[in-house]
């Protein structure tokens, strides 16, 4: 699908290269990723905070250079903050607390 | 069980254990109750049953150990014991539904590939609760445990009592149904179509 910001982002960085003739080291992210399923899987895990070895540069590497996973990585990002934010509110009900304390009592 | 031989804790270091260890996390309990009941009545019950039940197999809990996930356990063995019989929802896993993300390994993603999270970001808070709330229980799960709670896989396989290997591939189906779900909501507020980018 089209994407505008990245559509000028890209116009921009090839212009720029264009003007500097080729960049080894560009920022340049590939448009497509060639194994979107692993990599995911692999973001999933550094986002869920299990995987420590390597873990670092990997996602470095990703965030880089191929604009799925770097979508993909905020999108994630983005679900769990919403969700810690929005679904863990239930207010607990009055005396709830306090009747489990009192049934403790009772059965001690 | 270890074979280490449990020792009873006296009366003050129940008293210590239970105030100091298992009622801190009374909030996240009764969250957890509430999203796996979908009613108050029966959260409450379930969250007091589930601290009776600490309270009587005390001796089997590890002083020091995570009494978050010890307590988790219960709740959820509780739940699928008690609840989950007489519940009147099919609480069942839609199996069409899991069957399609099983059998798509890579098909899956095109199908949240244009939700942004932007649009995630936007929403103001019905529309993800209600995704959560409509995932089968299965996945309900994972994600409540890893993402409201913050477990970790081996906390979270131990909880549910599955291997490691099939925790992680439930979590992933579950954010994967999860984001198509998503992607429905943000559709009906207008991202993420042709027509409507300018």
């Amino acid at each position: 699908m089209p994407n505008l910001w990245d559509m000028a982002g890209t116009k921009k960085r090839t212009k720029r290269l264009a003007m500097k003739n080729k960049d080894a080291s560009s920022p340049e992210r590939k448009l497509q990723c060639s194994d979107v399923s692993k990599c995911f899987q692999l973001l999933e895990r550094i986002l869920d905070g299990e995987l420590v070895e390597g873990g670092k540069e990997m996602l470095q590497e990703k965030l880089d250079k191929c604009q799925p996973c770097f979508a993909h990585f905020h999108l994630e990002q983005a679900i769990r903050e919403v969700l810690k934010n929005k679904c863990t509110k239930q207010p607990l009900p009055d005396k709830l607390a306090e009747s489990i304390r009192q049934m403790i009592q009772d059965a001690r | 069980m270890s074979e280490v031989h449990r020792r009873k804790y006296s009366q003050e270091e129940r008293s210590v254990i239970f105030d100091g260890e298992f009622m801190p996390h009374i909030d996240s309990m009764y969250n957890f109750a509430f999203r796996l009941t979908f009613d108050e009545d029966d959260a409450k019950d379930l969250v007091q049953e589930t601290y009776m039940k600490a309270f009587r197999f005390i001796n089997s809990f590890e002083q020091g150990t995570n009494a978050k996930a010890w307590l988790f356990r219960i709740l959820k063995n509780s739940f699928i014991n008690d609840y989950r019989k007489k519940s009147k929802k099919p609480v069942t896993v839609d199996y069409q539904e899991v069957e399609t993300f099983y059998n798509s390994d890579d098909v899956d993603y095109q199908s949240t590939s244009d939700l942004r999270a932007e649009s995630v970001k936007d929403m103001l808070g019905d529309e993800i609760s209600n995704a959560l709330n409509d995932l089968a229980v299965d996945f309900r799960t994972v994600i409540i445990l890893a993402d409201l709670e913050g477990f970790t896989y081996e906390e979270m396989a131990k909880i549910l009592d599955i291997p490691i290997g099939t925790l992680r591939s439930r979590l992933h189906r579950a954010r994967n149904l999860l984001k198509d779900k998503l992607k429905g909501y943000a559709q009906s507020m207008g991202y993420g179509r042709d027509e409507e980018e300018n």
